[in-house]
């Protein structure tokens, strides 16, 4: 990859693959990627909630790993690979993971929940079998007001490979 | 007060250490890009209103981790969860690794890195402390060459460094030692919180040791000891009394009442270590 | 138990139905407010004061107007209208004039392309401020001499006096007395998603549209439409997916009249949405106040009288529509004596204005703080009398034979399980062995504290935070297809109405859950409705949803008994169809008697009229039903450190009938943690200037997976008198936890002489009892036995 200027009132494409599909978006530097997955390409399953990176509802996948979307710039993704909540869910009703947080309401107002099974999908792919240590571990830095958790952390564990 | 989107700012991303230090001789109120954790949500509140991002994350040879015969180098791109699950710092330097997975969390560990961490100082924030118990060095670059700066001349107060401007961070050289043992502690209010005060102990073959603090002062604060008291009351006696002469922050009393339990603390791990 | 019905059993009520919502929100394919978007919406940034109390010398916005991207800049000198508060004699200006009264307010509002040109804009306003002595506390604000914060009315804004009668004599004879002071810092809900707002101008209807995060989009509207001076039918609310509400978002603000004013001057869509620091500044606060408590009792720990002063500060305008110090004093005083048979009570309520932000609603409103003053008063007479606290409570509960009861300020508690809730938590938690186990791990400096609060919550209200509106309304149609569509006034938040109510329907019609969709949110589909608020939903929803659905089982079944020619008090429906009893190949689905009863006209009985659609209202014959139920939490103290840990917790609860057991449950655990948050971890700290300091996630400590524990629930049901024998449950878990915990740090921390009474509990704080302890201790039953922080 050669040098990239871009100058701060300039927009430019930034070319990245979300959800498995190539994209091509012309942004400000200072987008943040949760705005550009937002508003520019509609994906509005990836919500904000701080900006600051503390809350955690904006978490997506950057090259398969855990980010905070509120905390990269969109110019920042360019060449790379983002995966938001629209994709690991499949066409046909739920993922293993979110039918998992139906079966045991994980989820109340929904608000944190596509940055929990985002979570989860990471977690999960590096720990098939997490003790609930592991998984409060990974989750705490997404805040939920309405669940306390626990049907949380159940969720997690019933679709563990043990569980399954 | 809250104006969380950033200002407008030019955007750099250079693909070599030498471009980017070019970057930054060139530009005005430039400032260094690297996992951004900290520096973002600054510039998001718009406490922190850089005309110019040099985004380093392209520089490919800043993100590895070489283990050589007397030391260990940590590129200034490694994230701290890199620090904290890689197997050679696990085996040289356990403590460094159970430091590096008590920022923040998972999400900020994956994208947050110990160049950044390092340059940004903060007085609270594990890593320097980590680096100056650590004995480390820093290897810093700028458009007339490189130096080496140690861990405890690199931090000189206030989220504020030895680097000069047009400097930047490239590595740190982490000395492997054979006959110390770390031990580590931290109280914060929650996990992954910066943490209120913390402590790296050392214990050295030859029953010397230190202890490093973070969170007492504005910045790391290394206390060599010529003895380690392997007596528990002359241990905590030795505590309170480098304790009692830390230039704390604010709060003196929880401040150095908490900096005497972590460093006990710190040395039960020491212990622990020993025994495991 | 279960409610029993006439002609079968329920077949989804009190089961673990999944919840219908979730596949939307799983998939991310919910549309909270931010998600949705009009061609050429203006986005809105705020300039919001950054002096406590000041007067506003000059605003200049002049150059911000010609910022790029900028369409429209107000200041008070283009929008004139208040939120008025007729009662109090205050109006707020939707934009600051003349005078800024707490950090946060607005003053500037800028319309722009973008959020991020807004924000470019309101860079650049230049507004100069000179100073006034900003009002703090209530104690000052309470002193005749304190700067008024509004010139033309006292400080304290609202007063009430009560005393039962003999209370003097009762209180003056008894054996024993103490005193303590209750002290509950400033807090608020903190939902996930913001605040926020939209209002587009319908072409299409010549109405305005306006899309909000809200608890009651009637009570939205009515607000909205009074204070812009429009008639109802002129505006549609519509409240889309919300991401969490807690109270905060039953409160009306002055961005919404800023935002539906611009809307209408520009003539396109206009959308705010607040960031979070903006939600700490300015959504409505909660909790900030205090209690100056004496108690009597005598020597076996019965306590006779009751006497508090209770202190609220209201912040510096009385929140529309709810002053948040009112609604937590006043009932907090008629609720102070909760599940105990304390005879006489005497309170003084004061509330004070003061350059901090308005109080409003957040989730329990009145309840933590009694929770807290009325179990820590049982805790320090138990303390007192060097007996159990466990036993102080059996001597003062109220037993199954004392109701229906009359307390002491007048409130009339239908039947409950208080005395069984007490001893099922303790059976849950092991409390014998906890206690055994506490006195090894005293010896071996492990301080781990065990803290009971038993509740009583007043449910499903005439008049909450969700207004004065004591019914609920329900629309129930069964489409021609057999399928049902249902519509109710309710603004849900996460509570899963949409499941618990077609619960409800589909029983009564004898069809599938999963055959029954629940609309609300829209003032176009739903009936006129007081929303959700005061645990009311629940109870006085369901109520409906039940009467709406039992009219139309009652036209089905005539239907059904007219087309198979038999009698109806013999026809059955379920399972889809309607048979006669007894024979069941003799049977109609609810598909054929839909499509008769919508095409085939002919075939109704005589008098019968077309179609299956039905509106109900109902309202619950008491005007409040009682939940309870019983918390034990159990902390961990690290005396080195200061820092608490919650490491158990069980719960007794009495809802009445379960509509859903494991929606009960979720709504408690979130309550719990967000009682451990209130306990140990969430404060808004204002500075010696009237700054906040706590404007970010950063500073404002939530709880998080590290912080609550996994709580163990039991269920018990004492049926209301409402119909389905449902008792509001939304709010108890919060009222009770806050109480709980600290008890339990008062319980680990008892061996230094520590009772808690403040909150939240930090670790400084800790430490410092410790080191006090170290220097002294009294040991006595009428002078101080405890240190008051």
């Amino acid at each position: 990859m050669s040098d990239a200027v871009i100058s701060a009132s300039g927009r430019t494409p930034v070319r990245m693959e979300v959800n498995g599909v190539a994209e091509t978006v012309y942004v400000e530097p200072r987008w943040l990627l949760s705005d550009v997955l937002r508003h520019q390409l509609g994906l509005t399953g990836t919500h904000v909630g701080c900006e600051q990176g503390v809350c955690g509802v904006c978490t997506v996948l950057l090259d398969g790993v855990l980010v905070r979307s509120c905390l990269l710039f969109a110019v920042q993704v360019d060449g790379h690979r983002v995966t938001t909540i629209e994709g690991v869910t499949p066409d046909e009703g739920l993922s293993p993971i979110q039918a998992s947080f139906q079966r045991h309401h994980g989820l109340q107002c929904g608000f944190c929940t596509p940055a929990m099974v985002l979570t989860a999908e990471a977690l999960l792919r590096t720990h098939p079998n997490p003790s609930e240590a592991d998984i409060r571990d990974a989750f705490s830095g997404n805040i939920c007001r309405c669940t306390g958790y626990q049907f949380i952390v159940d969720a997690i564990r019933g679709c563990s490979e043990e569980e399954r | 007060m809250g104006r969380l989107k950033p200002n407008s700012f030019a955007y750099y991303r250079p693909n070599s250490v030498a471009s980017a230090l070019q970057c930054l001789a060139t530009q005005p109120d430039a400032k260094i890009l690297a996992g951004g954790q900290s520096l973002v949500p600054a510039m998001n509140f718009r406490l922190s209103r850089p005309a110019c991002l040099i985004d380093i994350n392209g520089i490919e040879a800043l993100a590895h981790v070489e283990v050589c015969a007397d030391k260990v180098v940590l590129g200034a791109l490694v994230h701290h969860q890199q620090i904290h699950e890689h197997p050679s710092i696990r085996q040289h330097f356990p403590v460094l690794a159970e430091a590096a997975g008590e920022i923040g969390h998972l999400a900020i560990r994956n994208r947050g890195t110990l160049g950044g961490s390092l340059v940004h100082a903060d007085p609270a924030s594990e890593l320097p402390a980590a680096m100056v118990a650590l004995r480390a060095v820093m290897e810093v670059a700028g458009v007339d060459g490189t130096r080496r700066i140690p861990a405890a001349e690199f931090f000189v107060g206030w989220m504020t460094t030895a680097l000069d401007t047009g400097e930047m961070l490239v590595s740190v050289h982490v000395p492997l030692s054979s006959s110390s043992v770390y031990g580590f502690a931290e109280f914060a209010r929650r996990p992954g919180d910066f943490a209120y005060v913390g402590a790296f102990v050392e214990r050295a073959a030859n029953e010397s040791g230190a202890v490093t603090w973070f969170g007492v002062s504005d910045k790391p604060e290394y206390r060599p000891m010529s003895a380690l008291p392997r007596d528990a009351a002359a241990r905590q006696a030795e505590w309170q009394q480098l304790a009692a002469k830390l230039e704390v922050l604010d709060e003196p009393r929880m401040r150095r009442k908490l900096a005497v339990v972590l460093a006990e603390r710190a040395y039960q791990k020491v212990e622990e270590a020993k025994i495991g | 138990m279960t409610v029993r019905f006439e002609q079968s059993k329920p077949q989804f009520t009190g089961a673990r139905v999944e919840r219908a919502e979730d596949a939307r929100l799983l998939t991310g394919r919910a549309r909270y407010l931010d998600d949705l978007d009009f061609p050429g919406t203006l986005e809105v940034a705020f300039v919001r004061s950054t002096h406590a109390a000041a007067k506003l010398v000059s605003v200049h916005a002049e150059a911000a107007s010609r910022m790029p991207g900028v369409r429209m800049v107000w200041t008070a000198a283009d929008i004139h209208v208040t939120l008025d508060s007729p009662e109090f004699g205050v109006n707020q200006p939707v934009l600051a004039k003349d005078e800024v009264r707490y950090v946060g307010e607005p003053v500037v509002a800028i319309f722009a392309d973008s959020r991020y040109a807004a924000e470019d804009a309101a860079d650049t306003v230049e507004v100069t401020y000179a100073d006034l002595p900003p009002v703090l506390h209530i104690r000052e604000a309470l002193q005749a001499e304190t700067r008024r914060v509004h010139a033309e009315r006292p400080n304290v804004m609202y007063h009430q006096e009560y005393q039962t009668d003999g209370f003097e004599e009762a209180f003056g004879n008894a054996l024993h007395h103490l005193s303590a002071t209750f002290t509950l810092h400033r807090q608020t809900a903190v939902p996930m998603e913001t605040r926020g707002c939209m209002a587009a101008p319908d072409g299409a209807t010549n109405r305005l549209h306006v899309y909000v995060s809200h608890q009651s989009p009637h009570g939205f509207r009515a607000d909205l439409c009074k204070f812009l001076g429009v008639p109802e039918h002129a505006v549609r609310v519509i409240v889309p997916e919300v991401g969490g509400a807690f109270g905060i978002k039953a409160m009306f603000y002055p961005e919404y009249v800023v935002v539906a004013l611009a809307a209408l001057r520009l003539r396109r869509p206009v959308k705010w949405i607040a960031d979070r620091s903006e939600c700490l500044l300015a959504d409505c606060h909660a909790r900030d106040g205090i209690h100056d408590v004496d108690v009597a009792f005598d020597g076996d720990g019965r306590i006779l009288a009751l006497r508090d002063h209770l202190m609220g500060d209201s912040g510096a305008y009385p929140a529309v529509p709810f002053c948040g110090s009112i609604g937590e004093t006043s009932l907090a005083a008629r609720m102070l004596t909760g599940p105990y048979k304390i005879p006489h009570l005497s309170f003084t309520i004061d509330c004070t204005y003061s350059n901090k932000a308005p109080l409003g609603a957040y989730r329990g409103v009145w309840g933590p703080p009694a929770s807290f003053v009325q179990e820590g008063v049982v805790d320090r007479v138990a303390r007192a009398l060097h007996k159990d606290p466990v036993a102080v409570r059996r001597i003062n509960l109220l037993q199954p034979e004392d109701f229906p009861y009359r307390t002491a300020s007048g409130f009339v508690y239908d039947p409950g399980s208080y005395a069984e809730s007490l001893e099922t938590a303790l059976e849950l938690v092991d409390y014998d062995g906890f206690r055994k186990r506490q006195r090894e791990d005293r010896s071996r400096g492990v301080y781990r504290g065990i803290g009971i609060s038993v509740f009583v919550e007043p449910t499903a209200m005439a008049a909450s935070e969700a207004g004065d509106i004591p019914y609920e309304a329900a629309t129930v149609r069964m489409e021609p297809t057999g399928t049902v569509t249902a519509a109710l006034g309710l603004g849900p938040s996460g509570q899963g109405h949409e499941t618990t109510m077609a619960q409800l329907i589909a029983d009564e019609l004898g069809v599938d859950v999963r055959d029954v969709v629940v609309l609300h949110g829209d003032t176009d589909s739903a009936p006129y409705g007081g929303g959700t608020g005061g645990s009311r939903s629940g109870t006085i929803g369901g109520g409906a949803a039940l009467t709406a659905g039992r009219k139309l089982r009652d036209k089905l079944l005539a239907l059904a008994a007219h087309l198979l020619e038999a009698d109806v008090a013999d026809i059955e429906l379920k399972d889809g169809a309607a048979h006669v009893a007894g024979v069941p190949a003799q049977r109609l689905t609810v598909q054929q008697l839909a499509t008769a009863a919508y095409t085939d006209v002919n075939r109704l009985p005589e008098g019968m009229k077309p179609g299956l659609e039905v509106m109900a209202r109902y309202q619950p014959t008491r005007p409040i039903t009682f939940s309870n139920g019983t918390h034990i939490a159990v902390v961990d103290v690290d005396v080195a450190t200061g820092q608490i840990q919650t490491v158990d917790y069980v719960v007794a609860n009495d809802c009445g009938v379960l509509i859903n057991p494991t929606i009960v449950e979720g709504q408690i655990h979130g309550g719990v943690a967000q009682g451990i948050g209130e306990a140990l971890l969430e404060e808004l700290k204002y500075d010696t200037e009237g700054q906040l300091t706590t404007v970010s996630l950063s500073d404002y400590l939530l709880p998080t997976t590290h912080d609550i524990p996994n709580i163990r629930i039991r269920h018990l049901v004492t049926p209301s008198e409402s119909k389905g024998g449902f008792k509001g449950m939304g709010e108890g878990s919060l009222i009770a936890a806050p109480a709980a915990v600290v008890a339990a740090v008062s319980d680990a921390l008892e061996p230094f002489g520590v009772m808690v009474s403040s909150m939240p509990v930090t670790p400084d704080q800790v430490l410092e009892w410790i080191d006090a302890d170290q220097e002294k201790k009294v040991d006595s039953v009428d002078s101080k036995v405890y240190f008051e922080n």
